[in-house]
């Protein structure tokens, strides 16, 4: 019988106590491990979320937001300006306007419905319409919503001059970078309300424009637009030059940071420069204080099993110190003696793994969510709304076609803050070794000062107790 | 066999020093049999552990064979109780969690006899001591107090040591059980040429031995 095998026999010598002794450390290896599996679940999600917020930047005229507010278009030269700062790896400058049925003969496929009328009504502006009765009670009856147009520079990202989404090219093509000539894509929604297909042509600012493409985005306000080259609605608008949002990319996410510094310094106060790392540190931060909270309460548990483990053990080696002294003086070296109470050692904690993976893997889920829950309606409370919704018809933001810009701000708000509560632990080999692993450290751990115990019984001492 | 010369062992208590031992000196021929007798806290235990290397003496040495004990490194004495020396104790000492026949193996797997040969040797040796192979299978506490004793010979036996060290090994058993355990014990050194030392406050044990010496305060006489 090996040394192995005698420690192992030994570990079932007091049935009572082992099944004690199990019990006890699969609760803390179980809690260990689901500690671990929250933990993961949630470096995973804060992993997902840096990588979702991309290495872009917003930049706006200063005092405007969408086709709200006020101030002065930003202009080329300034683009160009931010083109050469460092880490700048590209810029997507965009001019939003909206056409009124005096300025195109596309109808938008937006009903203004109370939403819309209640935002052209506050806005003081018909939208270029012709408004019927008082100024106290202006009469909205036939007031139909603009289309909103946007001229890009990068036909090929829309989701990024849209504030996100996911854009799927319909039918047709899309128009090339730089262009300046009078083509335009379509939303579905836009497309159908007025019987255009690829070929068609529309007017727009006096101009006819030919239809090259029709998108879909998957939600009505962004399939209700008209998406241009910028210059061609510079040009058309009588805008030139003039820009009213632009998309920075950054060559790497830990640039974003000082490049949204360097961009702000170089605009001055003409320019609202933001990035959506802001945002998402906001949402991140219930994922943080989950993630400490689980670290802590993991290295918590292993230490809780680790002490387990070792007051058995200093119990057991006391307990059988006469024992340890005859094994002694029949010739059994230090170290065998130690090998044979760690392998007692580890029969235990292997035991209470095998129990404890199981308790962990049920109890994983159920705990990570029950954190997250905490976390989240405690920091919902003292913070921002953590759900965003709009209303069914185009309503994004304000009023209506205005809200391009916002939409990337509530979308990704809203989206992340409500996929926090979707977090769901994965259970691989890898997690199950890690218990194992862990279930070992423990023993060795906990045996240690047992070993030093042993390493002190002298078999000459136990013979004088005879 | 074994020479001692001017064995001494004291102990401290606070600030006190306790003379366990004084001066001893005495040798043993080899294959004999001797008893040391002794009252209750005369040194005896004490003896036995320095002849046993499992403590070290305060001055003197102890030579068994050709080799000063007292002067081994801690690896060699492991190996000097290991293969030298076989221990029977009053109270038994087996391992309550191993079968009579785990006990007798343990020593020879601590001397590294390979698993089939120390098998076939725990055997025969639980069957010279007299217990049958049913027996041999059982933990220590289905055995009666002198089938435990006959084990722990076996035991003392397993590795053929040159001395075999046993204190009081029949102070636990009723008389008619205690002279068996000395017969046995007596002749199975005897057909294995062990030299057997013997601590005992048992006068009639005393006086079937090869020589008797005496222990008192820590002295030893020659009786």
């Amino acid at each position: 019988m090996s040394v192995v095998t005698r420690g192992v026999r030994n570990a079932f010598r007091n049935q009572v106590r082992t099944l004690s002794i199990v019990l006890i450390l699969s609760l803390s290896i179980g809690l260990a491990l689901s500690m671990l599996l929250a933990h993961q679940a949630v470096n995973q999600k804060i992993k997902s979320v840096k990588s979702s917020v991309g290495n872009t930047i917003s930049i706006s005229p200063a005092g405007v937001r969408g086709f709200e507010g006020g101030g002065t278009p930003l202009t080329q030269a300034q683009i160009n300006k931010v083109k050469a700062l460092p880490h700048v790896a590209s810029v997507n400058a965009t001019l939003s306007d909206r056409l009124t049925s005096d300025k195109t003969s596309l109808q938008s496929s937006i009903d203004p419905g109370n939403l819309g009328r209640r935002f052209a009504s506050n806005s003081g502006a018909s939208g270029g319409q012709q408004i019927s009765g008082g100024a106290n009670a202006p009469d909205l009856t036939n007031f139909t919503m603009p289309v909103t147009v946007t001229g890009t520079d990068n036909p090929t990202n829309l989701a990024s001059t849209q504030g996100g989404g996911t854009f799927s090219l319909k039918s047709g093509q899309v128009f090339s970078t730089g262009s300046s000539e009078n083509v335009a894509l379509l939303g579905t929604a836009l497309a159908t309300k007025n019987n255009l297909s690829v070929g068609s042509t529309f007017t727009a600012y006096g101009a006819t424009i030919k239809v090259v493409g029709i998108f879909d985005s998957g939600n009505t306000f962004s399939n209700s637009i008209l998406v241009m080259p910028l210059t061609t609605v510079q040009t058309l608008s009588a805008q030139t030059g003039d820009v009213t949002s632009a998309t920075v990319t950054v060559d790497d996410v830990s640039n974003v940071s000082s490049a949204t510094t360097s961009i702000s310094s170089a605009l001055g106060s003409a320019a609202d420069v933001t990035n959506d790392q802001t945002r998402a540190q906001e949402s991140i931060t219930p994922l943080q204080n989950i993630q400490s909270i689980s670290l802590y309460s993991l290295i918590g548990s292993v230490i809780a099993g680790a002490v387990i483990i070792l007051l058995t053990m200093i119990m057991i080696v006391r307990e059988r110190r006469r024992e340890i002294g005859v094994i002694k003086a029949i010739g059994a070296s230090n170290i065998k003696v130690i090998f044979q109470f760690m392998s007692e050692a580890v029969t235990f904690t292997l035991l209470a793994a095998v129990i404890g993976i199981a308790i962990g893997i049920a109890a994983g889920n159920p705990i990570t969510n029950m954190l997250v829950n905490n976390s989240t309606s405690s920091s919902s409370n003292s913070g921002p709304t953590t759900v965003s919704l709009s209303g069914r018809g185009g309503a994004n933001g304000l009023p209506g076609g205005g809200a391009g810009f916002r939409a990337a701000r509530n979308g990704f708000g809203g989206g992340v803050r409500n996929t926090i509560s979707n977090l769901h632990t994965n259970v691989g080999w890898d997690i199950i070794l890690y218990g194992l692993g862990a279930a070992i450290a423990i023993a060795v751990l906990g045996s240690a000062v047992a070993s030093w115990f042993i390493a002190k019984v002298r078999p000459a001492e136990v013979m004088r107790t005879e | 066999m074994l020479q001692v010369k001017g064995l001494s062992k004291t102990f401290s208590s606070g600030d006190t020093a306790v003379k366990a031992i004084e001066k001893i000196s005495f040798s043993v021929p080899e294959g004999k049999f001797t008893s040391i007798i002794g009252k209750s806290g005369s040194g005896k235990s004490t003896l036995l552990c320095l002849l046993g290397a499992l403590d070290k003496p305060t001055t003197g040495s102890v030579i068994v064979g050709d080799q000063d004990i007292t002067k081994l490194s801690d690896h060699a004495l492991i190996k000097y109780r290991c293969q030298k020396i076989g221990f029977v104790f009053q109270n038994y000492n087996l391992v309550p969690n191993l079968s009579a026949l785990e006990n007798v193996m343990l020593p020879m797997e601590f001397a590294k006899v390979p698993k089939k040969e120390r098998t076939e040797r725990a055997r025969k040796l639980l069957e010279e001591v007299g217990l049958d192979e049913s027996k041999q299978q059982r933990k220590p506490y289905r055995l009666s107090g002198g089938e435990q004793q006959r084990v722990a010979i076996a035991r003392a036996l397993a590795n053929k040591p040159k001395l075999i060290l046993a204190d009081e090994p029949t102070g636990n058993l009723d008389s008619q059980t205690g002279k068996m355990i000395f017969d046995l014990l007596h002749g199975l050194a005897r057909k294995e040429n062990t030299t057997i030392i013997v601590v005992t406050h048992d006068l009639s044990i005393a006086g079937k031995t090869d020589a008797t010496f005496t222990l008192q305060d820590g002295k030893l006489f020659h009786k």
